[in-house]
C-alpha cells in the first residue's frame, strides 16, 4: 500500500489532470494497439504509455452495444484512458479481442423461446429456452425484476441477479406473448 | 445447478492430475466458459494447490437457477451420462499473489495475481457466487473455515417438506404452501364477529329465500290460481276460498310485504357488513404496522420485500372483499341454483332440460373468457399509470422544461404512453363487446327457447298452465345473475388467497436485528468506540466493509472521508444496529452493542443524516421527538443552536407549524437544521452526523458549525463529510475506500501522506475557491 501511496504522492492534483479528467480521447485505430494477455484480459499500447491491463465496458450497452466503448485502466482504479467511437471501424484483430471481452463481460443469454411461466405467491418460475440452452429460473414479482428497455425489450432478473434478455416481444409467438402479459 | 459436492469422475480426474483429493479445504461449481457459454465444472482448493476441472461437454441439457422449484414432482426421466471428459488445470498456490472476485454486469470472473500479472482463471454466474466468495475466504485465512450456515441452518429449510427455500429472505416453500391453512388464518380475523357474521348469514339466507319465492307467486299463483279463479286448499285454508279480489289484494300486499322485507335485509346486511370490514380491516393493519416496525432495515432495503409494503395496505381491503362478499355470495348462490334447479325439474322436467342445456356454455364463458378481460383491465392500468406519472414528471419538471425550450420534444413524448392507453382502452370495450353480445346472445337463445316449447305446452299439449310458464321463466331468468357471479368469486379467490399470504409473510417476518434477551443497561457511557475486524454486507455475498478495526476515544471527534459509496454511511449505521455486522463486533465502552438493551443504544447515539426524516406534527414535535418531557424552552434553545429558530419564528404557525408530508414543505436546509435541533435535544453521548451540513448554504454552515462545535463537546463525534472543511475540528480522521479503512491519523500526518486525503484536499480547495467566487457574482447580480 505504501508504494501505491508514494507513486501518488508525485502525481498530485496538476492542472493537466484534472483536464485530462475532463476531456473525452477518441481512440484512433492506427495509434492503439491491444493485446490479449496470457492472463486472459486486454493490454493497450499507445503511443505514449503501456497499460498492462485495460478494461472495456460499453457506454450504451442496450441502444447501442458496438460503439462507444470506453476502454479503462485496471490498475488505475479503471480510470478512463478513451473511447472507441465505433469498434466496427476497428481493424478486425481488435474487434476480435473486444468482443471476446465485452461477450463475457456483458454475458446475458437471450431468451428464444418460453416454455412456460407459472407465478404463485410472488414467484414466477421461467422455464425458457435461451441462445445459451435450455433454462429454468425464478423471479420475484412484484420487484421490478422485468425491466423494459423498450416497449418490446425485457430484461429478466432472477433471485441471484442473474440475467435474461428477451431482444423482441413481437418475435414471439401469441401465446408466449401472452404468458409474458403480466409483466407487459 | 450441479451438485455443490463433487462429483467422482472429477475426483478421479483430479488425482490423476496429481491433486490430493482428501485434502480439499474448499470446493466451488463453475459455470461459465470464458467464451460466455454455459459449461459444468469444479474449482477446487488445497493446501498447496488451485485446480479447475472442467467437463468438455454439458452434463444436462437445462440450466436451473436458484429457486426454481417445479410445482409437480416428475418423475425423473433417468438419463445416460453424457460421456465428458474432464480437463484438469491446476495452479501453485505458492505462486498466487493475490486472489480475488471480480464482478462483471451480471457474472464473475475469478483473477489471481500471478508474477505481478492479472490471471482469469473461471468465470460463474451469481448462482455460485455464494460458494465461490468461501473458497477465497478459506483461501485469504490460509485454513480451513466450516462452510457458513448454508448447509446447517435449518431456518434456511422448509419445515415440513425439507426443501430450502427459493429465496432465504422470503421463507416460503411453494411446495408447502397450503391454500387452505391460508384460507383459515385469514378467516380468524372475521371469526371474531360471530353474532354479526350469524346476522349477515341469516340475511343472505333471507334474501335467498325471497327469491325463491317470488317468481312463485307472480307466476303460479297469480296467473294461475287468482286469476284463473281456481280453488286450491291453501285459499281455504285462508278462508278465503272464492273471494277472488280479496286474494288479489292480499296477494299484492304479500309481494309489497316482501319487497319492503328485502329492503329492510339489505340495509341491516350493509350496516353489519360495514361493521366487520371496518374491524376487521383495522385489525389486519394494525398487525402488519406492528410487526414492521420491529423489522431491521435489511428488511426494507432489501428490495424483494420493499415493494410487498405498500401493497400490503391494499391487501387487507382485498383479504375482506373475498370473505365478506364474494364467499357467502358464493355459497348463497350456489345453494339458491341448486334449489331452482330441483324447483324448475319437479315442475316440468322437459322444459327444463332445454332451459338448461345451454347453461354450461354460459358457465364456461364466465370463468374462461372474462379472465381476458382481467388481463385488458390490468394493461389499461399499468398504461393509465404511466400516463399519470409521465404528466406529474413534466408538472414538477415544468421549470426545466422550460428552461431547455423542450416543450415540444415533451409534448411528443407524451404521446406514446398516451396512445398506449387509449389502444389499451379500445382493446378492452371490444373485448367487451364482443363478451356481453355473446352471452346475451347464448342467454336469449336459451329464454327464446323455453318461451316457445312454454308456449306450444300451454296451447296444445296442455301439460302445462299459463301460470306455471311465468313462473318457470322467472327463475330461469334468476340463475343468470349468480351464473355470471361465478367468475368474478373465483378471481376474488385467489387475489385473496395471494394477498393474505403476503400479509403474514409480513406479520411472520422475524426481525434479523433482535435485542438480546437480558440486555445490559448503558447508563452514563464514556462513549469509547472500538471496532474489531468487522465485515458487512447488504447483501452477503458482496462486502461493503470489509475488515475494519478502528478505535474512537471517549469525547474524541473522529472525521469519515471517502467518495460516496465507499461505504461510511454503512460504517455509521452499523454503529446503532439499524444492521447487524456479519463478522467481527462493534463495541461501545467495551460492551458489544449486540448486548445493549435497544432503548439505551439508542439514547445514547443520535445521528443527523444526510436523509432527514421529518414526520407529519408541528415543529415543536419535530424537535422534541427525540427525547420525552423536554421544555419548550430547551426546544428553542436546541433550534437557535441549529440556526432553525430564524425561519420557525418566520413562518406564520411558529413551532406550531404542522409539516411533513401533508403540511407545509420546507426546503433541504431547513429539514436538515430542525433533524440537528432533534439530535441537540437528544443529549446524547455519541453523536453521528452523517453529512450534516450538506445541503445548507456556507453562512448557514457556519452558523451550524459553531453550534456543532458546541454540541460536540464531550461527546464522541464520528462526522462523515464531503467537504473536508466541515471536518475542521477532527483530531482523527479516516478514509474509507472501497470498505476498507486506507488512510487514517491526523490531519497533518493525512496530508503528510500525499494519498487519497491530499488528493481530495487539493481538489477542494481549488473548487471551494471556484464557487466562493461564483457565489460573490450571484450576490452582486441580485
Amino acid at each position: 500500500m505504501s508504494k501505491e501511496i508514494n507513486e501518488r504522492k508525485n502525481v498530485g492534483v496538476s492542472q493537466e489532470a484534472v483536464d485530462q479528467m475532463i476531456t473525452t480521447r477518441l481512440l484512433d485505430d492506427a495509434k492503439v494497439r491491444f493485446i490479449k494477455t496470457e492472463g486472459g484480459f486486454l493490454s493497450l499500447e499507445t503511443e505514449e504509455k503501456k497499460y498492462a491491463r485495460v478494461k472495456v465496458l460499453r457506454l450504451f450497452p442496450f441502444t447501442d452495444p458496438n460503439r462507444y466503448i470506453s476502454v479503462r485502466d485496471h490498475n488505475d482504479k479503471d480510470r478512463e484512458i478513451g473511447v472507441i467511437e465505433d469498434l466496427a471501424a476497428m481493424s478486425e484483430e481488435t474487434q476480435k479481442l473486444i468482443h471476446e471481452q465485452l461477450d463475457l463481460y456483458y454475458f446475458t443469454p437471450v431468451i428464444t423461446k418460453i416454455f412456460s411461466i407459472k407465478d404463485e405467491y410472488g414467484y414466477a418460475y421461467f422455464h425458457v429456452m435461451t441462445d445459451a440452452g435450455e433454462c429454468k429460473f425464478a423471479i420475484n414479482m412484484g420487484a421490478n425484476a422485468v425491466a423494459r428497455l423498450s416497449d418490446t425489450r425485457l430484461l429478466i432478473t432472477d433471485l441471484d441477479e442473474n440475467r435474461f434478455e428477451v431482444r423482441d416481444v413481437s418475435k414471439l409467438t401469441v401465446k408466449e406473448q401472452r404468458r409474458l402479459d403480466l409483466f407487459m | 445447478m450441479i451438485e455443490e459436492k463433487i462429483s467422482p469422475k472429477v475426483k478421479d480426474a483430479l488425482k490423476t492430475s496429481g491433486v490430493d483429493v482428501d485434502e480439499i479445504l474448499a470446493s466451488s461449481p463453475v459455470d461459465l466458459s470464458f467464451e460466455a457459454e454455459y459449461l459444468d465444472g469444479y474449482l477446487v482448493l488445497t493446501q498447496t494447490q488451485l485446480a479447475l476441472a472442467l467437463y468438455d461437454k454439458r452434463l444436462e441439457e437445462v440450466r436451473v437457477f436458484k429457486g426454481y422449484m417445479p410445482k409437480k414432482k416428475k418423475k425423473k426421466v433417468v438419463q445416460p451420462p453424457v460421456e465428458s471428459d474432464v480437463k484438469v488445470a491446476i495452479w501453485d498456490r505458492a505462486k498466487i499473489e493475490d486472489l480475488k472476485i471480480e464482478h462483471q454486469v451480471a457474472t464473475n470472473l475469478l483473477v489471481a495475481t500471478i508474477g505481478g500479472e492479472s490471471v482469469q482463471l473461471c468465470a460463474f454466474t451469481n448462482l455460485y457466487l455464494g460458494s465461490m466468495n468461501h473458497l477465497v475466504k478459506v483461501y485469504d485465512n490460509g485454513e480451513q473455515i466450516m462452510p457458513q450456515e448454508e448447509e446447517e441452518d435449518p431456518s434456511l429449510f422448509c419445515p415440513v417438506c425439507h426443501t430450502k427455500y427459493p429465496d432465504p429472505k422470503r421463507k416460503i416453500c411453494p411446495n408447502c404452501m397450503s391454500k387452505k391453512s391460508i384460507f383459515l388464518r385469514a378467516l380468524k380475523y372475521f371469526t371474531k364477529y360471530k353474532f354479526s357474521l350469524i346476522v349477515m348469514f341469516a340475511g343472505f339466507g333471507l334474501s335467498a329465500a325471497l327469491g325463491l319465492i317470488w317468481p312463485y307467486f307472480t307466476g303460479s299463483v297469480l296467473y294461475g290460481q287468482v286469476l284463473e279463479k281456481k280453488d286450491v286448499p291453501f285459499f281455504e285454508f285462508l278462508g278465503l276460498s272464492g273471494k277472488h279480489t280479496m286474494l288479489l289484494i292480499v296477494l299484492v300486499l304479500t309481494l309489497l310485504g316482501s319487497r319492503v322485507l328485502m329492503t329492510l335485509n339489505n340495509m341491516v346486511h350493509g350496516i353489519v357488513s360495514s361493521n366487520i370490514v371496518v374491524h376487521a380491516i383495522l385489525n389486519m393493519k394494525k398487525d402488519v404496522f406492528a410487526s414492521m416496525e420491529n423489522l431491521s432495515m435489511r428488511f426494507y432495503t432489501s428490495k424483494q420485500t420493499g415493494t410487498l409494503m405498500t401493497r400490503c395496505l391494499r391487501d387487507a381491503d382485498r383479504i375482506t372483499g373475498f370473505f365478506l362478499d364474494a364467499a357467502p355470495a358464493l355459497l348463497v348462490n350456489t345453494f339458491s341454483i341448486i334449489i331452482t334447479f330441483i324447483v324448475i325439474f319437479r315442475m316440468n322436467w322437459q322444459m327444463s332440460i332445454v332451459a338448461v342445456v345451454l347453461l354450461p356454455l354460459l358457465v364456461f364463458m364466465s370463468v374462461k373468457l372474462k379472465p381476458g378481460l382481467w388481463i385488458l383491465n390490468g394493461r389499461r392500468h399499468r398504461a393509465e399509470s404511466s400516463v399519470n406519472s409521465r404528466v406529474n414528471d413534466n408538472l414538477t419538471g415544468a421549470r426545466v422544461v422550460r428552461a431547455f425550450g423542450q416543450e415540444d420534444p415533451e409534448t411528443s413524448r407524451f404521446e406514446p404512453p398516451n396512445e398506449y392507453l387509449r389502444d389499451a382502452e379500445v382493446r378492452i370495450v371490444k373485448y367487451n363487446n364482443r363478451f356481453t353480445l355473446l352471452y346475451e346472445l347464448i342467454q336469449q337463445v336459451s329464454s327464446i327457447w323455453v318461451w316457445v316449447l312454454g308456449a306450444f305446452m300451454v296451447l296444445n299439449v296442455k301439460s302445462m298452465s299459463y301460470g306455471d310458464l311465468i313462473t318457470f321463466v322467472g327463475y330461469i331468468g334468476q340463475m343468470s345473475g349468480p351464473l355470471q357471479s361465478f367468475s368474478w368469486m373465483f378471481r376474488s379467490w385467489s387475489e385473496s388467497i395471494n394477498a393474505a399470504q403476503r400479509m403474514f409473510e409480513i406479520i411472520d417476518a422475524v426481525p434479523e436485528v433482535r435485542e438480546d434477551p437480558n440486555p445490559i443497561a448503558l447508563t452514563n457511557p464514556r462513549g469509547e468506540i472500538v471496532i474489531r475486524d468487522m465485515s458487512f454486507g447488504y447483501d452477503s455475498n458482496r462486502p461493503v466493509l470489509k475488515k475494519i478495526n478502528l478505535r474512537v476515544k471517549p469525547g474524541e471527534m473522529l472525521g469519515i472521508v471517502g467518495r460516496s459509496g465507499a461505504g461510511k454511511t454503512t460504517l455509521v449505521s452499523l454503529l446503532s444496529r439499524l444492521y447487524d455486522v456479519d463478522e467481527g463486533s462493534i463495541e461501545v465502552d467495551g460492551i458489544d452493542v449486540k448486548k445493549l438493551s435497544f432503548k439505551d443504544l439508542r439514547r445514547n447515539i443520535a445521528m443527523v443524516s444526510q436523509e432527514t426524516y421529518i414526520f407529519m406534527g408541528t415543529v415543536l414535535d419535530n424537535i422534541a421527538y427525540a427525547r420525552e418531557g423536554v421544555s419548550r424552552l430547551e426546544v428553542i434553545e436546541a433550534a437557535k443552536l441549529a440556526g432553525a429558530h430564524d425561519f420557525i419564528s418566520k413562518m406564520p404557525d411558529g413551532y406550531d407549524t404542522v409539516i411533513g408530508s401533508a403540511g407545509r414543505q420546507l426546503s433541504g436546509g431547513e429539514r436538515q437544521r430542525i433533524s440537528i435541533a432533534r439530535a441537540i435535544v437528544a443529549n446524547p453521548k455519541i453523536l453521528i452526523l452523517d453529512e450534516a451540513t450538506a445541503s445548507v448554504d456556507t453562512e448557514t454552515e457556519k452558523i451550524i458549525q459553531t453550534s456543532l462545535n458546541r454540541l460536540i463537546e464531550g461527546r464522541t463525534t464520528l462526522s462523515i463529510a464531503h467537504r473536508l472543511s466541515t471536518l475542521r475540528d477532527a483530531k482523527h480522521l479516516i478514509v474509507i475506500e472501497n470498505g476498507r479503512i486506507e488512510e487514517e491519523g491526523s490531519r497533518e500526518e493525512l496530508e503528510a501522506l500525499g494519498g487519497i486525503f491530499h488528493r481530495l484536499n487539493q481538489l477542494q480547495t481549488k473548487s471551494l475557491a471556484l464557487k466562493e467566487l461564483e457565489q460573490d457574482q450571484e450576490q452582486e447580480q441580485e
